[in-house]
């Protein structure tokens, strides 16, 4: 593992885009945030500007009117960039998948890199995803 | 008191408790008797079906079943311990409704077979995403630490 | 001029403020974490993002907007800071240079890394970037005035010398400022100028992270914005550091006088952090009042105090 990929590792920071949830997902992301489930011993931090961005975090189904606005996050973060879908609708609509503004789920939009479902998933189902997401790259 | 009631009626099957304080108990029972303690409990002494909640720990599949004593406000859990290969209990949605999805819900995550489920299908996800993989599995090494 | 280039780069240059620099910032980021309840980030974690934002990102330059600026702007921040550092750095650890430590000159080297993050930011083209670049703007005009006042406050005390080996020597030759009862109130009012210098809640609006998504530095990535942490590590280091030769006495570097040296620089940082924790975020309108009313009030209580002798 070369210099470039473990300071990439140590240090990842996290930018959150919230689909057309029912927001309980995104409850569950600021709780990992928060000093309980401490995310800042790992080094990682939430930015407030995609431009900062290494991980970006998306959860929700994917409105007709959500995915040209994901197409352009998406070519706003400087590469390389990980993408996880976050929550039962972020992997595969969830709920909401048979809807008449459903425009796909995450994956059919924008390369995904991990998945990981849950309605909503616990912070500490978050936490092992990351954790796996470090282990494979 | 309650707890000292099911240890008289139930001393084979229950296999250890423990009292944080006076409104939180938790017994550790055989999987095989959560049916007839569940009866007991709720036809009997009156306690209502909260919810159930699962994990997978190096001992095995662990599921905590929450039942609560709406008089008093008292919180009874049941543990059981299903082992690694082949997890399966008996369900529990023939007596309580709320259990069904509660326990489709495990079954997709976790792998656990319901015994005696009317509908063992996937609750969550959509179409065939990830069928047979269960996400929320773990693999331990033999020993040492965890790797997820 | 190999001695020269010696301490530009290397000691006390540039190599040596990083890495300080660094350590200070880990040390501010664990005090925060330490008093929220938490673990903190491990103690290299400054360098791994330095290094990840240099190394691993790319960059990206705006569609609209002047490149050539937006990409000048951070090596600006960097230079300033740099060279202010130095010219603080070489009278206080007693090095003999050809420099003769002027205060109006460093006072107007620690303005470069300031206005250059305002020119980067309007070069950006973005309109929450010009938002942040009018605050800082603003803030800028108000807390300059008051540092200047302080600086009048210190040449008034050391007996009419700008020359900052000269206040050295004035105060480990006799009492440091900071005991007396003007000294006290000068270090009051510049610990607040440092926080505004530095963008430390309360006064950091001009970079707000969720009201206006990362404010001034919102188009930058990749190796400009390295550069920037890099500015920012350095100033985090310098700017106690010159708190600590106006009014503490500054250093001796022998024996048991190294520990209270270095006791005093976290003695400093840890005051700038404790206030960053524990105060949510003015308005620009109320740190422009705070600034050009009281600070200004006290600052004038301490120069008459002063010129009276005490």
């Amino acid at each position: 593992m070369g210099f470039k990929s473990y300071c990439f590792k140590k240090s990842l920071w996290l930018f959150h885009f919230g689909g057309a949830s029912c927001n309980n997902c995104d409850i569950e992301i600021l709780d990992c945030l928060t000093p309980r489930y401490d995310l800042e011993r790992f080094g990682m931090l939430l930015v407030g500007s995609i431009r900062h961005a290494d991980v970006l975090l998306v959860n929700g189904s994917i409105n007709k009117k959500d995915k040209p606005r994901l197409l352009e996050i998406y070519e706003q973060a400087p590469k390389p960039v990980l993408v996880v879908a976050i929550g039962a609708c972020g992997c595969t609509g969830g709920i909401f998948a048979e809807g008449y503004t459903f425009a796909g789920p995450v994956d059919k939009i924008i390369p995904v890199d991990a998945y990981i479902p849950g309605c909503p998933p616990k912070p500490e189902a978050i936490l092992a995803g990351i954790v796996k997401l470090l282990g494979k790259n | 008191m309650v707890l000292e009631e099911l240890k008289k009626t139930f001393s084979t099957e229950i296999l250890g408790s423990e009292t944080r304080n006076e409104q939180r108990v938790t017994l550790y029972i055989d999987p095989a008797a959560l049916v007839s303690m569940s009866e007991h409990l709720f036809k009997e002494l009156g306690f209502r079906f909260i919810i159930a909640s699962a994990l997978h720990t190096r001992r095995g599949f662990e599921i905590y079943y929450h039942f609560s004593y709406d008089s008093t406000g008292m919180i009874l859990n049941l543990h059981v311990i299903l082992d690694h290969e082949k997890p399966a209990i008996e369900s529990l949605s023939n007596m309580f409704e709320s259990t069904n999805w509660i326990e489709r819900e495990m079954h997709e995550l976790f792998g656990i077979d319901f015994l005696n489920h009317p509908n063992l299908e996937q609750l969550l996800s959509e179409g065939n995403w990830a069928t047979g993989e269960y996400p929320y599995r773990k693999k331990f090494k033999s020993k040492g630490e965890a790797q997820a | 001029m190999g001695t020269n280039l010696f301490y530009f780069l290397v000691y006390p240059g540039f190599l040596f403020m990083a890495v300080i620099g660094g350590l200070l910032s880990w040390f501010d980021r664990k005090i925060t974490a330490r008093v929220q309840f938490r673990k903190g980030p491990p103690l290299l974690q400054p360098f791994y993002d330095f290094f990840k934002l240099l190394l691993v990102k790319e960059t990206i330059l705006p569609a609209r907007g002047a490149k050539g600026l937006f990409l000048a702007a951070p090596v600006f921040a960097v230079f300033g800071a740099t060279m202010a550092g130095v010219f603080i750095l070489l009278p206080l650890l007693n090095i003999t240079s050809g420099f003769h430590g002027d205060l109006i000159v460093i006072f107007y080297l620690l303005t470069i890394p300031s206005l250059s993050y305002v020119i980067g930011a309007l070069s950006s083209g973005n309109p929450l970037a010009a938002v942040g670049a009018s605050r800082e703007m603003k803030l800028i005009l108000s807390y300059e005035l008051t540092f200047l006042l302080v600086m009048v406050g210190i040449i008034i005390k050391s007996g009419q010398s700008i020359d900052l080996y000269q206040i050295i020597h004035v105060q480990q030759s006799g009492v440091p400022f900071i005991g007396s009862v003007s000294g006290v109130l000068l270090f009051i009012v510049v610990i607040f100028c440092l926080q505004a210098k530095l963008a430390l809640v309360p006064f950091d609006m001009p970079e707000a992270e969720t009201e206006i998504s990362d404010g001034i530095f919102i188009e930058y990535s990749g190796t400009p914005y390295a550069m920037i942490k890099l500015s920012k590590y350095i100033l985090f280091f310098i700017l106690p550091a010159f708190v600590m030769a106006i009014l503490m006495n500054g250093t001796l570097l022998e024996g048991i006088n190294i520990l209270w040296a270095v006791l005093k620089l976290v003695a400093v940082v840890l005051l700038l952090t404790l206030i960053r924790n524990t105060n949510p975020r003015v308005k620009i309108k109320q740190a422009m009042r705070f600034f050009f009313v009281w600070m200004n009030l006290l600052v004038i209580i301490a120069i008459v105090l002063a010129i009276l002798g005490l």
